[in-house]
């Protein structure tokens, strides 16, 4: 069994794509509405629902899915989740395809990158910083007597695991 | 009660006036905190959509951390509550993940075992402390004050792999808003979403998500919105201005207020210890009324 | 040889046809009911589909008709405790609960139940009403016979009132009366104890138990009866505003492998379809939506029942189940977010009343009985026939039959159907058995 956190990924990515597309799942979906009724981004955006979502991948377009901006629309606000009768979490199945659509080099929001130099420099998405008061002026965590931020000890070795575990899929 | 007070990015960096809050407050409760050393990022936004496995990671590395210290561990965040919940979980069911993320972990000197007690500032203010011993701390009831609970979708959902409350009915925040001297009733919005990891690819559709909720709020005539959350938070305070402008509604003031900002007020605490300069959103007469009691 | 008695164990619709059948046919039935009353669910029906007949109406014939029929014993207030022996010869032993009224002087004139102070939440009526300590469970229960619900009564728990005894014009008021063991010889044991509804409370996102405004498909029953709590006047429970605007939202609890179960539930297109019809009959301005996924409609006359409800009642079917149910806190309307899937459109719509299509589920005493008989249960708690296509009303046990939905959903014809079925297997057993 190899240790490598890459080859671990696309086995672990398309287990539980295989999981999720499978018989048990995708297919089982109802169609009933439940989700892009409860779904917040679907009252806004139309074009916009995961019900037509999870009707795509029991078809097997996953390609299109993958390559199409439906998938990094949703916010994560779990209704669907929650209330789906047959527990298939459109959540769960985007989640699956965002990271399939980034290990195939399809396109994304360029937050994620921000995101991840953040990370991989200090350990933290963001760096603390000097903040805006309300009144005018700026505020730092000393000004309010809060302790320095405590990062990974050893950065460089931290950065190296972390570099091996998105390596396959960007180089950022 | 002891917890690791695990802070998490967004907080550590730009809502530390939560952190004031919590370090100002839970003492007070009997409820002592330490800090964790190395720790990172969770993981949640920043790889879980990319790297599921690299999220995993992250989350167990200071899942491990806590695991040394010998404590439960205390996430202020929601969004870091939720992926620690999720790692757990999955670490659990998928023996070969977790093996392939001690492997790696081992490298810095950690191994993650997978009895981790993770506690939600709810849990541990509404269950571990009690409304009853908070409110009899109080010294300046909120009295006649209208609150806005929002305990945000990652505290409540999903309701298969955490017991924070409940999903479709959660009460415990309402519970300790009143437990402040204020009140608080229930509004069909209270369990919808911030938006805010939309903001990432829609900035707009998100600040209309966001503004909806807090016109809502406002039209059932309430005082202020309460959460717990820093991403809701910097959404409805930090970003309030935009919303008033993408809903080109000028009068929308709605106070924003992280509960425990509120807890200090109530028990007597300086409100410049409580981070309370920091809220973009006009607090300021609110936080008079109370202070004047 | 006189045939030996068969014993009928439930006294709603499958058990009254099956005792009436058997007693026609010259047999002797012990007819045991749990409740005060037989009549089951089908009395608490305002209608029944797809002929739209009064349910009350077409029941009580049969009710009566047990009651006079010299062959069939009615024992109310009874639970068969302990069966021992086989078939052709079970000793059975009944317990059966004080009424507390003598059934011998009761005249069902309810003078006790106007004077009694003391009052219950009446389950009967859903608890949309109350009923007191003392009471006949329905205008027209069988036998028509008072009854004390002793937990309630002020003289069982505090040992005062009994104002009951002194008001009754016959004397029947008897607070000695204590449990009554009977002991029964039987050739054959039919099983027809019925189901309940699921409470929908559970699924937290439909609101039921916060909103008043949500309720049941049985509670909607009462409503709309003319015998109901509201005299049959559409009123929604919270301010009593007449409902204009109603939902039927289906599969409540149903074709669900999430907190609820996975079957279906048999009947609810159907009583929806029939509850739509009912509403538009009253009024027929009113606007009235299903929200369904599939529609189950194969029975004879079903499909041209639910295409006249949408062409000449104008009933709405839309296909999505509605993701969210809201309550304004000023107004107190309720507002439902729901996908058309036909169209892909979400709409948000504001309603008087939602009304939760729930499950059929077992009766949680179906576990005890199944327990004293030897009969299995399935995984969800009904009764386990024999097998479901080949023998689906006898079970592994001989001479013990099931019929109705004491062993699934099914509607009423086919409750009917089985337990004229289990008649004719008890009456073969019977036969076979004498000696």
């Amino acid at each position: 069994m190899s240790s490598d956190i890459n080859e671990i990924e696309v086995r672990f990515i398309s287990r539980m794509l295989t999981r999720l597309v499978g018989e048990m799942n995708a297919t089982v979906c109802e169609q009933c509405g439940k989700c892009s009724s409860a779904c917040p981004v679907s009252k806004e955006i139309e074009g916009f629902n995961p019900r037509q979502l999870i009707a795509k991948v029991a078809l097997g377009k996953i390609d299109e899915l993958l390559r199409g901006d439906a998938i990094w629309t949703c916010t994560a606000c779990l209704k669907c989740k929650e209330r789906c009768p047959e527990d298939i979490s459109p959540y769960d199945v985007i989640l699956i395809l965002r990271n399939l659509a980034y290990r195939a080099g399809y396109s994304y929001p360029a937050g994620y990158d921000d995101f991840i130099k953040g990370v991989k420099e200090s350990g933290f998405i963001s760096k603390p910083q000097a903040v805006r008061i309300r009144d005018g002026g700026k505020i730092s965590r000393g000004d309010l007597g809060l302790p320095e931020v405590s990062g990974p000890g050893d950065l460089a070795l931290f950065k190296v695991v972390i570099q091996g575990i998105i390596k396959a899929g960007r180089e950022i | 009660m002891r917890y690791a007070l695990y802070l998490g990015c967004t907080i550590q960096s730009e809502q530390f006036g939560y952190e004031a809050s919590v370090r100002e407050t839970l003492p007070r409760l009997g409820i002592e905190l330490e800090d964790m050393e190395g720790v990172s990022c969770c993981g949640f936004p920043a790889l879980s959509s990319v790297s599921k496995v690299g999220w995993h990671y992250l989350s167990a590395r200071n899942l491990a951390i806590a695991e040394d210290m010998g404590l439960a561990v205390l996430p202020l965040c929601n969004g870091c509550h939720l992926s620690f919940i999720e790692t757990k979980h999955f670490l659990e069911k998928d023996p070969e993940l977790k093996n392939i993320i001690n492997m790696n972990l081992e490298k810095e000197g950690l191994n993650y075992r997978g009895d981790i007690r993770i506690v939600h500032l709810l849990e541990a203010l509404h269950d571990e402390v009690g409304t009853q011993k908070i409110s009899e701390k109080v010294v300046k009831p909120l009295e006649g004050i209208k609150l806005a609970s929002h305990p945000g979708c990652h505290a409540i959902r999903p309701s298969d792999l955490q017991k924070v409350d409940d999903a479709e009915n959660p009460q415990k925040l309402d519970d300790l808003i009143r437990a402040l001297g204020a009140e608080t009733f229930d509004y069909p919005e209270k369990i919808d979403c911030c938006g805010s990891q939309l903001a990432v690819t829609s900035g707009r559709v998100t600040l209309r998500i966001a503004g909806e909720k807090l016109q809502a709020v406002k039209s059932y005539g309430f005082d202020g919105l309460v959460t717990t959350c820093p991403f809701c938070f910097k959404m409805y305070d930090g970003r309030q201005r935009a919303i008033k402008g993408a809903l080109k509604d000028a009068s929308l003031d709605l106070p924003v207020f992280y509960y425990t900002q509120l807890l200090g007020l109530a028990l007597g605490s300086d409100p410049k210890s409580l981070g309370l300069q920091m809220n973009q959103s006009p607090v300021g007469d609110l936080v008079e009324r109370i202070l004047e009691g | 040889m006189m045939d030996k008695p068969v014993i009928v164990i439930g006294g709603g619709v499958a058990g009254i046809q099956a005792s009436l059948d058997l007693a026609d046919r010259g047999l002797k039935v012990h007819l045991v009911e749990k409740s005060p009353s037989i009549g089951g669910v089908m009395a608490q029906l305002d209608k029944t589909f797809p002929t739209m007949d009064c349910s009350i109406c077409i029941l009580a014939p049969k009710m009566i008709e047990c009651f006079r029929h010299p062959n069939i014993t009615i024992h109310t207030l009874s639970q068969v405790k302990e069966v021992t022996g086989k078939e052709g010869n079970f000793d059975v032993k009944v317990l059966k609960e004080p009424r507390s009224v003598d059934e011998s002087k009761c005249t069902g004139c309810g003078l006790c139940s106007e004077k009694c102070p003391t009052k219950v939440s009446d389950d009967w009526q859903k608890g949309l009403s109350e009923r007191k300590a003392i009471y006949i469970l329905f205008p027209q229960a069988v036998p028509l016979i008072a009854n004390i619900d002793r937990e309630h009564c002020l003289y069982f728990q505090k040992g005062i009132c009994q104002v009951c005894s002194k008001v009754c014009p016959a004397g029947a008021i008897d607070y000695e009366q204590q449990p009554e063991e009977i002991s029964l010889n039987v050739s054959s044991i039919i099983v027809a104890t019925g189901f309940q509804e699921l409470n929908p409370s559970e699924l937290g996102e439909y609101g039921y138990g916060r909103y008043k405004d949500v309720i049941t498909s049985m509670e909607f029953e009462r409503l709309v009866c003319a015998s109901g709590p509201t005299g049959g006047h559409l009123n929604r429970p919270s301010d009593g505003k007449h409902a204009d605007r109603i939902a039927f939202v289906q599969c409540v609890g149903s074709r669900t492998h999430k907190k609820g179960y996975p079957y279906c539930s048999s009947v609810c297109c159907m009583y929806a379809t029939k509850e739509a019809v009912l509403i538009k009959e009253h009024d027929p301005g009113s606007e009235v939506t299903i929200f369904y996924i599939d529609l189950k409609v194969f029975g004879q006359g079903f499909q041209q029942f639910v295409d006249r409800a949408k062409q000449h009642w104008g009933v709405e079917y839309v296909r999505g189940k509605p993701g969210e149910i809201r309550r304004n806190p000023l107004t107190k309307d309720l507002a439902i977010w729901y996908e058309d899937t036909m169209t892909g459109n979400v709409y948000e719509k504001e309603m008087d009343l939602v009304v939760l299509c729930t499950t059929m589920i077992a009766r949680p005493g179906n576990r005890e009985l199944a327990g004293v008989l030897g009969l299995k249960l399935d995984e969800w708690g009904f009764f386990k026939s024999k097998d479901p296509v080949r023998s689906p009303i006898e079970t592994d046990v001989p001479g013990v039959f099931v019929c109705g939905c004491c062993h699934g959903p099914r509607d009423i014809p086919e409750s009917v159907a089985e337990a004229s079925a289990t008649a004719a297997c008890a009456a073969e057993v019977s036969r076979r058995c004498a000696s």
